[in-house]
């Protein structure tokens, strides 16, 4: 029982009305079984996926026509074919935003997914003041993002902040300038985003955690496992699937930060903070380039998907 | 899946067909025939509650003309207000008049069609209409006209000058004269042991590039050479250096505001806009701000050659204008022209001067009915630095306006901060005003 | 450990001191319940164990406390150099003010039918369809489920204008319909209960299949309940994202009787001036409802709810 409770999926090829038949079975029987299957599933996919469509699927397809004309958001979408694309390879400012995203994505990703799942495992216990302690490590993502950035650029403050009393007391000689320096003001950003998210991430955890089965732990006591190994190999292959949806999302919504480094350093000072979704909103919004700002939203998507991808093959190398 | 994809592309090709649609209104300009009977306008304004200036408008043009009625359709401040009016205008949905809050949009929104053409307005109104001349475009046509006209001033403390023994401005100022009145106050407060600085200069790329630009010899917004910051830029870090103003890292990162610093009296001097006036009568009665006298004198200049009272002190300012939505009712046309023609005119800078708020039209009149408010300075200098300015415009109207701003701004959070030297923030954002924008 | 005997009954005893973070952190399992030979050092590890957790808890709420403190201060003492930690005086009044100068009761309606709906609809309908994506197979199912997530790594603020301008076509430009149909529908919620759902062993569902129940009963008896804690995260998180959403309603909703509490805020934002102290008053009334529903939600979060079904 426990080691099928850890199983995701049978192989290809399973009985049942669910099991895709394979390559091999072209009778008559299967496919009508086939038929009546793909029409259920379609059934179950079909509420959301209406809306899904005309109101995501349609305007980002819409995006992706736009990213091959001029468009100034009134006047018709005059195509320029891959122009915008040819000009994002010369143009500076999209390169450091592009390098930026990336420097905030490499730190902020590994980051909050330890942060988030220490958290988890800290606080799936029954122990007196969960609720609350769960609480408070989810009360910065529903604070007030403009409280919290002004918040922490008064905890950064390079003379009077806390933050930096901290660190002289501690010995530190010249400690960072934080927001107010080109080259702290990405560290700052990570770690409050990282403060700010590791509480949407631990609820996802957290509710991965319950499908652990006990009894997998008890087996694995009884083989002696001490702690380490049961959370190695009993804990981590159970999490697989939210590890991978946390993953997945983490990736994408580092790739996309924006209204976080938006109110706490406005891109600043210089570019040192800027990044690819505030570029575009600036292209789009406050310079009217929209088909450009479309061209950049295009490779951003771009490089989501290719990491998406990755991410989705090399989970199923695991699965298999 | 099969079906789909192609299900999805004609969908989205019928968007992107009305993308290119819905932007043919433009030429419908001055049709149709005057509607009988009541009409009712709709006016684009942003947050109602605290900037009653639409809503004045509004009903002193009501108050003269029953028939019709203005409905002002509430927007949020700031640069939100931007982005949800460039939403309604691209999808039709937008007021029949409305503002534009930014001069460095304007080209934007009557390129795109998005404004009428209103040069017939424009040739009614009083030629001192302040920044008038700013929305005349290439084919010689006005499709908007200015309403308001802030113009940045310098304020400064009375009681704080007097308690220093330092001489308050007298309207013969340079920019050096005014540096060294900050050290000097400065130094008085630090021996008082009061932690007041000379000089509040808030963190806006403005309050030092909107008067470089507007005073410095052979400036250029668009010329590809910046040369001309620095030395605006080296005085203010001088001064923040010396301590004599509020250093720029502690400004952004506290939040500083400058309704705080000037009204609780942390600052003697606050270069700034005339809009601020009204605000500081109105939290020095609610109490928000301390009670202490204060002026106003012209902004300090670049040279002598502009400075004293016998002159035009050079300063900077952007209209704020107001235009008529192409997708307007051809019937309400005639009805809005007016409506505009009586907002920018002698009516609406009546109504807006008594409510504290500086209008674009700014006669004998007009401004006896502003200084006349109660609280505001009755000295013979502030009265001067309220009506006599050359006022340039920080935004001139261009289409490269926008990129060479942000590039600017950046340049300006960068040396501000002291992340890089003035020397190399400004070649910095000379390259990248040559590689992204094309110029120089 | 391998030298003294083990007493069978309690396998679990970690040889190293109580509170060393491995042996909690072993997949968070609870320590057994009762276990009677708790001693000075077990109380001590405890103790500190809180204390450090009760600090973590003051930092993290730090800026929560700012925003409370702020909420109780004048306009022009919110920002100060240095920050000033006690509000003197202490202004009540903007607790006051808030409800008589501002329409927060429309808002906080708006924004809790807002929040309540597109809840309901993206728990309902992403369920829904991961039950289809996870244990129906048909074809094209994975690339379309890649669209899906695909769709998500699009920043919202590049396709927002032609989106709008389809929706205003359609005539839900400032209504309240524009901002659920905009939310609920999100990729999301599909990805997150599909992957929930795979977690959920295939062989429960091929027993009820051969019980005779329906896919649809399956979904219904067997997945839903087995995915209290996804269900329960998902809501949570569509719940809050939905309440603090400011952009979408910024572009869709114009007439002030259909103002949510994020956008009805920044009227205390003029042109020239901000009501800092009234807007922070308004961010801790806001954030209250939602703390409150997250403590009631978050007790689904205990382990059990789920194994026990796949016991069974």
């Amino acid at each position: 029982m426990a080691t099928i409770a850890v199983d995701e999926r049978p192989p290809a090829g399973a009985r049942g009305p669910g099991g895709p038949p394979g390559r091999s079975s072209r009778r008559r029987p299967g496919s009508r079984l086939k038929r009546r299957n793909t029409l259920i599933g379609w059934s179950f996919i079909l509420p959301n996926f209406v809306g899904f469509a005309v109101l995501t699927l349609v305007p980002v397809i819409t995006l992706f026509y736009l990213s091959l004309t001029s468009w100034n958001v009134f006047g018709a979408a005059e195509w320029v074919g891959l122009d915008n694309f040819a000009r994002l390879l010369r143009d500076g400012s999209y390169h450091t935003a592009l390098t930026n995203t990336v420097y905030y994505a490499a730190f902020h990703i590994p980051l909050t997914l330890a942060a988030s799942l220490g958290l988890a495992l800290l606080l799936n216990r029954k122990l007196r003041g969960v609720a609350f302690f769960r609480t408070v490590a989810f009360f910065p993502y529903i604070t007030s993002i403009v409280a919290i950035a002004v918040v922490w650029n008064m905890l950064f403050s390079p003379e009077f902040g806390p933050v930096n009393q901290f660190l002289g007391a501690l010995g530190v000689e010249n400690p960072p300038g934080w927001t107010t320096s080109a080259d702290w003001s990405m560290p700052a950003v990570i770690l409050v985003s990282i403060w700010r998210d590791m509480g949407y991430y631990m609820l996802l955890f957290l509710a991965g955690l319950q499908t652990v089965p006990a009894e997998l732990y008890e087996a694995a006591r009884m083989d002696g496992a001490n702690g380490w190994q049961r959370f190695w190999n009993v804990t981590i292959p159970c999490l697989r699937p939210t590890t991978f949806f946390i993953t997945v999302m983490l990736t994408i919504q580092s790739f996309k930060v924006f209204d976080l480094i938006l109110v706490m350093t406005n891109g600043g000072p210089g570019q040192s903070t800027l990044v690819l979704s505030q570029y575009i909103y600036a292209k789009g919004f406050v310079e009217n380039q929209f088909g450009y700002a479309s061209a950049v939203a295009v490779s951003l998507f771009l490089i989501c998907i290719l990491i998406t991808i990755f991410q989705f093959l090399w989970n199923k190398r695991r699965d298999a | 899946m099969k079906r789909t994809i192609p299900t999805a592309l004609g969908a989205s090709a019928a968007v992107a067909l009305a993308l290119t649609a819905c932007s043919g209104g433009g030429d419908a300009a001055g049709g149709g025939e005057p509607a009988d009977g009541p009409v009712t306008l709709t006016l684009a304004g942003w947050s109602l509650a605290s900037t009653p200036e639409f809503q004045t408008i509004a009903d002193a043009y009501s108050a003269e003309n029953p028939d019709v009625t203005v409905e002002v359709v509430e927007y949020p401040a700031g640069n939100d207000y931007d982005t949800a009016l460039v939403a309604d205008l691209a999808a039709g949905t937008a007021p029949d008049v409305y503002i534009i809050k930014n001069l460095k949009n304007y080209l934007t929104f009557q390129t795109g069609n998005q404004l009428l053409d209103i040069s017939d307005v424009a040739a009614d109104l009083d030629p001192a209409t302040g920044g008038l001349e700013h929305y005349e475009v290439e084919d010689g046509g006005t499709y908007a006209v200015p309403y308001r006209q802030d113009s940045w001033v310098l304020f400064y403390n009375q009681d704080l000058f007097e308690q220093a023994g330092v001489a308050v401005p007298d309207g013969s100022w340079t920019w050096d004269d005014y540096a060294q009145a900050a050290r000097d106050l400065t130094a008085a407060f630090t021996a008082e042991g009061s932690s007041a600085v000379g000089t509040y200069q808030h963190n806006w790329q403005s309050t030092l590039q909107g008067f470089a630009l507007a005073q410095a010899p052979g400036a250029d917004l668009f010329g590809g050479d910046y040369s001309w910051l620095a030395p605006y830029y080296e005085r203010s870090l001088a001064l923040q250096e010396e301590g004599a103003q509020t250093d720029y890292g502690t400004i952004t990162t506290n939040s500083l505001t400058y309704q705080a610093q000037f009204g609780t009296q942390q600052a003697a001097m606050l270069p700034m806009g005339t809009w601020y006036a009204a605000t500081l009568i109105t939290q020095q009665e609610s109490g928000e701000a301390d009670d202490f006298a204060w002026g106003v004198a012209p902004i300090p200049q670049h040279d002598s050659s502009t400075t004293g009272t016998d002159a035009t002190p050079v300063t900077f300012g952007d209209p704020t204008g107001m235009g008529i939505n192409p997708a307007i009712d051809d019937a309400k046309v005639e009805a809005a022209k007016d409506f505009v023609r009586f907002a920018v005119g002698e009516g609406g800078a009546q109504a807006l001067a008594e409510i504290g708020i500086t209008p674009a039209l700014l006669n004998d009149a007009v401004l006896d009915a502003y200084l006349g408010l109660e609280g505001m300075p009755t000295d013979e200098l502030s009265r001067f630095a309220f009506q006599e300015h050359d006022t340039k415009p920080e935004n001139p109207v261009a289409p490269e306006t926008a990129a060479v701003q942000n590039i600017l701004n950046d340049a300006h959070s960068a040396i501000m901060s002291g992340s890089v030297s003035v020397e190399d923030g400004l070649a910095e954002a000379e390259n990248r005003v040559a590689s992204e924008v094309g110029i120089g | 450990m391998t030298t003294v005997p083990a007493v069978p009954a309690t396998p679990g005893a970690p040889a190293a001191p109580p509170s060393t973070p491995s042996s909690t952190a072993a997949g968070g399992r609870p320590l057994r319940p009762s276990r009677p030979d708790a001693g000075p050092a077990r109380l001590l590890g405890r103790g500190l164990g809180y204390a450090a957790m009760v600090l973590a808890a003051a930092v993290i709420l730090l800026p929560f406390a700012w925003m409370v403190i702020s909420s109780l201060k004048n306009n022009n003492q919110v920002f100060t150099v240095p920050v000033q930690w006690v509000p003197d005086p202490v202004v009540w009044q903007n607790y006051v003010d808030i409800w008589s100068r501002s329409d927060m009761t429309t808002w906080l309606k708006n924004t809790l039918v807002l929040s309540v709906a597109v809840t309901f609809l993206q728990v309902v309908t992403g369920s829904f369809a991961a039950y289809g994506f996870s244990k129906m197979h048909f074809p094209g199912r994975d690339v379309l489920f890649l669209a899906y997530v695909g769709t998500i790594a699009v920043p919202w603020q590049s396709y927002m204008i032609p989106q709008f301008i389809m929706l205003s076509n359609a005539g839900l430009s400032n209504t309240l319909w524009s901002i659920m149909a905009l939310q609920a529908f999100s990729a999301f919620g599909v990805f997150l209960m599909r992957q929930y759902f795979e977690t959920i062993p295939d062989s429960l569902c091929e027993a009820a299949r051969i019980d005779g129940m329906s896919e649809y009963g399956i979904w219904r008896r067997i997945m839903l309940p087995l995915s209290v804690p996804a269900i329960a995260s998902l809501t949570l998180l569509t719940f809050v994202n939905t309440w603090n959403d400011y952009l979408g309603p910024l572009i869709y909703l114009r007439s002030p009787e259909l103002w949510t509490v994020q956008l009805g805020l920044k009227t205390f934002i003029g042109q020239y001036n901000a009501e800092h102290a009234l807007i922070m008053t308004g961010s801790v009334l806001s954030v209250l409802p939602i703390a409150l529903i997250f403590m009631l939600g978050q007790r689904y979060f205990v382990e059990g709810i789920a194994t026990t079904g796949v016991k069974g």
